[in-house]
């Protein structure tokens, strides 16, 4: 999986979960750019990304992960 | 030891000294001893075995998780277990002799058994189930020096009422500290306006609040200033202590993370409980709500609950639920019946309106075109928040939910029926609730003073920091005023010894 293919991808997820098929996502993107993205929303954004590419992200990534960059970078951690 | 005696000044100010004295290697250990010594003058000492047990528990199943012998499948299980061994045993401890309220009632005979819980155990069991769960989630390597390990879980500044804090935030706990000025002026502000605060105010406003409380009939006019003052004597109280906290804690060069930011500012109580007690909240929210929706049941379930509902009311029942559980905890947490029936579900239900209406109130206020950035409606919201939270605490100040239900019903009933009586504001009958008129101005002039601060806090950071950019003159009048407010009008010494911290008994 490339970083632009997981973009695509996540990009669906982003617009599927915050109700919003303006949203454009890029490495800086943080909760602060996108107006619903609070603490609740953050982990339906989890459960949601799981769904999308099977996988888990463990707990500690859960809460530490800062913006949609290292979201991406786990991603393609975990899919190797 | 009242960390609003002298005796505690005494050993932070020896302690201090002598930190900055000693080898920098040393350091840690000296905290640890300080720690030791201040547990021993504040608690049963052989409580302290609790303390033991838990941070031995912890040390053993992170250390053999981070071992090659974990390395195998066997391994990996045992770790595991022990891990999930040493979370189940410190809440089993905790459950035992903190959590006596829920459990006693069903067992009256134990009643007479003699359960002394540890120093500080809400807040330090919270510590170490978290620093086991960061080890194993590796957000976080284990620290291999049990005596290390001992003093996150009893660093006594945080020992009376947290704040509830992160190994990886406490950091600066062991690292090698030079003398700093800033750190001692600071943490010596900040202590001194955790004294005016607690001994000043909060001391006055719960005056007052008893006197309310303690009487049976009630004028509904006087009911009103206690449901309105008790936020605020909360307030003064809990942060006032984290104050004294992390100012102690400054001033040996240690960071704890902060408590609160301006609750009474929010304009939501979702905002609110982000901005109130925030070690707790974070800590429910990372340990108990998040690993809870991500579980495969509830993921199940708020799939199937989606199917059903649609996107938008399936996603909200799985929230629930999960804020529902979180609420829970938190109650059994306050550890009383009537916190988890009053308080938590009270709260739990306008969250969840909150979140259930605020598309439709979007669109209302935008019909309305209500300007959301003006201070009107800014006001308008905080104090529909602060009204809010003020209905919940009723049930945390009364001791069952049906004297909170009379308290609430009074009030209402008094209002509504013609006999609220505002002259009574003005005729000289606030004097009879145990406050003089000199104790009226001082509640004032103080809670003036924490809206001052508060709005220099919004706006520049700390209140401090701004206080320190002034003139000479201007910040020995600050500080010598607060200094000569706690001194003459600050409750303390022999006689007075109501000066425990509400937050103190979990």
């Amino acid at each position: 999986m490339t970083r632009e293919e997981v973009y695509e991808r996540l990009t669906g997820v982003f617009r599927d979960v915050f109700d919003d098929d303006s949203i454009e996502i890029s490495d800086e993107t943080t909760a602060d750019d996108i107006e619903d993205w609070d603490s609740f929303e953050h982990i339906n954004l989890v459960v949601a990304v799981e769904d999308e590419f099977s996988f888990k992200i463990p707990m500690g990534k859960v809460v530490t992960m800062k913006n949609v960059g290292e979201m991406v970078d786990i991603i393609l951690d975990l899919g190797r | 030891m009242a960390i609003t005696s002298f005796g505690f000044l005494l050993m932070v100010c020896a302690g201090g000294a002598l930190y900055y004295i000693l080898p920098k290697s040393w350091q840690w250990a000296e905290l640890l001893v300080l720690s030791l010594v201040f547990y021993c003058l504040s608690a049963e000492p052989y409580t302290f075995i609790y303390i033991l047990i838990s941070t031995a528990a912890a040390y053993i199943c992170t250390c053999y998780a981070d071992s090659r012998r974990a390395e195998t499948d066997r391994g990996r299980k045992v770790a595991v277990g022990l891990g999930a061994g040493a979370v189940l045993l410190n809440v089993l401890l905790w459950f035992v002799l903190k959590g006596a309220g829920l459990w006693m009632p069903l067992f009256p005979k134990m009643a007479s058994m003699p359960f002394v819980a540890a120093l500080g155990m809400g807040y330090y069991t919270l510590q170490m189930i978290s620093y086991i769960l960061d080890c194993y989630w590796k957000s976080i390597r284990p620290q291999k020096n049990p005596l290390k390990l001992l003093l996150f879980a009893c660093f006594f500044p945080q020992m009376i009422t947290g704040p509830i804090s992160r190994y990886s935030q406490l950091g600066s706990l062991y690292e090698r500290h030079v003398f700093s000025y800033e750190n001692l002026t600071f943490g010596a502000q900040r202590i001194l306006w955790g004294f005016l605060k607690k001994l000043v105010l909060a001391e006055r406003v719960g005056i007052l609040v008893d006197a309310v409380w303690s009487l049976q009939a009630q004028e509904p006019v006087f009911l009103w200033i206690a449901f309105l003052l008790y936020p605020i004597q909360m307030y003064s109280d809990f942060s006032g202590c984290m104050d004294i906290v992390i100012g102690t804690a400054e001033v040996f060069g240690v960071r704890l993370p902060e408590n609160f930011n301006n609750p009474f500012f929010s304009r939501t109580i979702q905002e609110f409980w982000q901005r109130w007690h925030i070690t707790l909240g974070t800590w429910a929210k990372d340990y108990v709500l998040y690993p809870l929706l991500k579980s495969r049941g509830m993921v199940r379930l708020g799939n199937r609950a989606r199917k059903k509902l649609g996107k938008r009311y399936g996603k909200f029942a799985a929230t629930s639920l999960g804020m529902l559980v979180l609420w829970m905890v938190l109650g059994i947490w306050h550890g009383g019946v009537n916190h988890i029936v009053g308080v938590s579900l009270w709260y739990w239900a306008l969250l969840m309106l909150g979140e259930l209406c605020a598309p439709g109130l979007k669109k209302l206020t935008a019909f309305l075109r209500v300007n959301e950035d003006s201070f009107s409606w800014h006001l308008f919201q905080s104090a529909r928040t602060y009204l809010i939270y003020a209905v919940g605490i009723v049930f945390f100040r009364a001791d069952s939910v049906g004297r909170g239900m009379a308290f609430l019903k009074d009030l209402i009933v008094g209002t509504f029926t013609g006999n609220l009586h505002l002259e009574k504001l003005f005729d000289r009958s606030l004097l009879q609730l145990g406050l003089g008129a000199a104790d009226w101005g001082i509640l004032l002039i103080c809670v003036l003073l924490l809206v001052l601060a508060a709005v220099l806090r919004e706006r520049d950071g700390y209140a401090r920091r701004w206080v320190a950019k002034q003139i000479l003159p201007f910040r020995w009048f600050v500080w010598l005023g607060i200094l000569l407010a706690v001194v003459i009008w600050g409750k303390y010494g022999d006689e007075y010894n109501a000066v425990h911290f509400i937050y103190q008994i979990f």
